[in-house]
């Protein structure tokens, strides 16, 4: 029985949660601070400054590279090997990352190595995915992220599908490998959650599963793996000039507006629970209950 | 002999109100334990007595009243605020216990600009006694991680400490006055003084006593200017932790008091800092703070006595204000913890330990090669020193461990339990304190009697003293 080849695109991204809200800046050097090049890469010169945080694994990637793994495992008690790549763009940043994968059991990883900022480049990104697809003609699946962070509107695993002509699902919750040829797939619809069966090559994009988290390798388990080779690619290499692409794609970012949701708290006040009750319900509770 | 449950809310019922004595059975479960079992907690499985019920006192003479009819009956008392507990200090090591439980203490009583003190109720979050004393310009100083939820009883309870103690103090060094009830219902009152020498500072019977000896209800701390647009931020990768430590010492012993005094050692530094340090490497981490004058001279002789030492490389000062104003824990970060550890088993524990200049690197290294080597399924081990003193500093060990071939109860058995040993055990023998700021709770007990050697007779006397029928959080501090 052939093994069924999946290759998870993953991101890493600045962990904009650590970003102090001065800090959301748009503009040349941007950040309450200045410092000369923004961005986390060259050529961002009009990005919010983002050098200064923590790097952290793309949420939705992240859920991709977890479910490979249980893909694997659930598959493994029958009659389908799978096989685990990993790739990703970006610089050393992503090298830990990828040793990680290498720990967890990801048999190839690869990085395609650039510096270039590609958060607002979905066609230049997906076009670096495509190409490597191609070339190395050994991907049956292709999972990733539905998204990656705030600037991401959600669109390469489109456009990759659309570059390779595969299918695609995206707000994929749930992939269980069925035979060599064919996996079956649970995503987010309108009206709920659609289950089908899906031939491959196709692209999936991994919304809200609940597989969420990425688990963990031992330190043993990395020891094993000391040495392994994380395999890397240029843009070159790939027929592709990532600095006239960019160019191309060119996106500038004019403005921030910090979205205000915070709403003023009330202390229920009342001698007992059953008083403060009655005072929520009457104050609050009643009125929306009758609006329904 | 002993009442029945039932006996026991009837008599809380009396003292308190009915509205005031919680019995329902998941909440009674959840105050079995503390985060010491959170991993039992996060899976639902509760091997703690279950306390027969949480008592919520409203005031000291509540607190009095509580105490007296537990005293009376022999009741368990386990003493709460903000229930931030890592080492089991919060577990109802007794079937039928009484939580009592001070989070409703929780008034600010006086903020006195002009003398730099604060008094306030148990239940106050420190946070929020922070952000009213910044209304006027000030601070207490006190920062530890917790600050958004933990209260201001438990902190002075637990001994706890801040992560701007190289130049505030621990709240030991703050608290300027307190209130207390004992076993018996007694209600003590320290007076608020800058210093006094009238016999032993017996502040000290009740800053740290977790609940073993007397309840603090009402404490009062001292206030410090607060002056964040002089704060310089400083930081070094540094080849290994051996200079590092060097760095701090000579850093404390030339006379420097930055309120942050850090170094990671690059496995727990690459949580925090792989976004701009290279791999293999450690950091040392400074702030400095106070009046301009004397922010920019601390500064000054920090950045010069570094200079020393060639390996250590500056990196730009906005990574290290980024990563400070990151730093505290609050409900999103527990949240979060609680699903990461769900999902994927891997949970996160640490231990802090002090030692002298000349023993610490030994401590570390030591403790971490055995780690290591002995306790299986380990993710990461590392740590780093957060807290300098003159005469040494502290270690706080940071690991990992995958929870696996194991049910949730056995984790604290399997993982935890040993590597407190190791860690114990290295650092009695170099001489170190078993614990730095965390406080024994029960989970360091087995090595009490170690820890104080001979002095552990004047510790069995203030118990036997103030708690001679032991109904104060039994099995904390003194093994049960």
């Amino acid at each position: 029985m052939n093994a069924v080849r999946i290759l998870v695109c993953f991101k890493v991204t600045p962990d904009y949660e650590a970003l102090r809200e001065a800090d959301w800046v748009a503009g040349e050097g941007g950040g309450a601070h200045g410092s000369g090049a923004a961005g986390g890469g060259t050529g961002a010169a009009s990005r919010v400054e983002t050098r200064y945080v923590p790097r952290i694994l793309d949420c939705f990637d992240e859920s991709a590279l977890e479910m490979a793994l249980r893909m694997r495992e659930a598959a493994a008690g029958g009659t389908v090997p799978v096989e685990l790549g990993a790739i990703s763009i970006g610089g050393k940043e992503v090298e830990r990352h990828l040793k990680t994968l290498q720990a967890l059991g990801y048999e190839r990883v690869t990085r395609v190595d650039t510096d270039a900022d590609l958060d607002f480049a979905p066609t230049v990104t997906a076009s670096i995915i495509a190409r490597y697809v191609e070339n190395t003609n050994n991907t049956d699946l292709l999972m990733l992220g539905w998204r990656s962070g705030p600037h991401d509107g959600g669109t390469v695993p489109f456009l990759v599908a659309e570059e390779l002509g595969w299918p695609c699902l995206t707000q994929v919750t749930e992939v269980v490998v069925l035979s060599s040829d064919r996996v079956r797939v649970a995503h987010v619809v309108d009206d709920g959650v659609l289950r089908v069966t899906v031939r491959l090559p196709c692209v999936l994009g991994v919304g809200n599963a609940v597989v969420a988290r990425l688990r963990v390798p031992t330190l043993t388990d990395r020891l094993a793996q000391r040495g392994a080779p994380v395999e890397r690619v240029q843009g070159g290499d790939l027929g592709i000039d990532v600095a006239a692409e960019l160019a191309r794609e060119a996106s500038v970012l004019a403005d921030l507006e910090v979205i205000r949701r915070d709403r003023p708290g009330v202390i229920v006040g009342g001698e007992s629970p059953r008083e403060k009750a009655q005072t929520l319900f009457d104050s609050c509770l009643k009125s929306m209950i009758e609006k329904l | 002999m002993s009442l029945r449950r039932a006996t026991i809310v009837e008599g809380l019922q009396h003292i308190l109100g009915a509205d005031s004595v919680v019995t329902d059975e998941r909440i009674l479960k959840e105050s079995s334990i503390d985060r010491f079992r959170m991993f039992e907690d996060i899976h639902g499985v509760y091997t703690q007595p279950i306390p027969a019920a949480v008592a919520m006192a409203r005031s000291t003479e509540q607190v009095a009243g509580v105490l007296r009819f537990a005293n009376e009956h022999g009741i368990n008392v386990v003493a709460r605020t903000g229930r931030t507990a890592t080492e089991g200090g919060l577990e109802t090591a007794v079937p039928d216990s009484v939580v009592l439980d001070g989070s409703g203490m929780n008034q600010i009583l006086a903020i006195d600009a002009y003398n730099m003190q604060a008094t306030c109720q148990c239940g106050v979050p420190l946070q929020v006694l922070e952000d009213r004393v910044r209304e006027h310009g000030l601070t207490t100083g006190h920062s530890p991680q917790s600050k958004p939820l933990a209260h201001m009883g438990g902190l002075t309870a637990t001994r706890s400490i801040g992560q701007l103690s190289t130049l505030y103090g621990g709240i030991e060094d703050m608290i300027v006055g307190l209130e207390a009830v004992f076993p018996d219902g007694t209600v003590t009152r320290i007076k608020n003084v800058p210093r006094r020498a009238v016999g032993p500072d017996i502040r000290h019977v009740i800053i740290g006593n977790e609940g073993t000896l007397c309840y603090i209800t009402e404490v009062t701390v001292k206030l410090f200017p607060y002056l964040p647009e002089n704060n310089i931020f400083l930081g070094y990768t540094v080849d290994t932790m051996k200079t590092g430590f060097e760095v701090l010492r000579e850093v404390m012993v030339n006379g420097y008091r930055p309120s942050v005094a850090r170094l990671y050692d690059p496995a727990d530094g690459a949580y925090h800092f792989a976004h701009f340090v290279p791999e293999g490497l450690s950091v040392l981490i400074f702030v400095a703070e106070g009046p301009a004058g004397i922010a920019k001279a601390t500064a000054e002789g920090i950045e010069a006595i570094v200079a020393q030492h060639p390996e250590c490389r500056q990196v730009e000062s906005r990574y290290i204000s980024t990563w400070f104003a990151d730093l505290n824990w609050g409900p999103d970060k527990i949240a979060r913890e609680r699903e990461d550890i769900l999902q994927t088993g891997n949970i996160n524990r640490t231990t802090e330990v002090s030692g002298d200049w000349g023993c610490i690197n030994d401590i570390y290294e030591n403790a971490l090669r055995r780690i290591i080597e002995e306790i299986p399924d380990i993710t990461m081990a590392g740590g780093h020193s957060s807290h300098s003193y003159i005469n040494g500093t502290n270690m706080y060990f940071n690991y990992f461990y995958n929870v696996v071939d194991c049910g949730p109860e056995e984790e604290v058995t399997k993982y935890h339990t040993p590597i407190n040993r190791i860690i114990c055990e290295e650092t009695l023998r170099y001489g170190g304190a078993i614990v730095h700021h965390h406080g024994l709770g029960k989970a360091r007990t087995p090595w009490v009697r170690d820890e104080y050697g001979s002095s552990y007779y004047i510790l069995e006397g203030l118990k036997r003293a103030f708690d001679p029928k032991g109904i104060m959080n039994k099995g904390t501090i003194i093994p049960a």
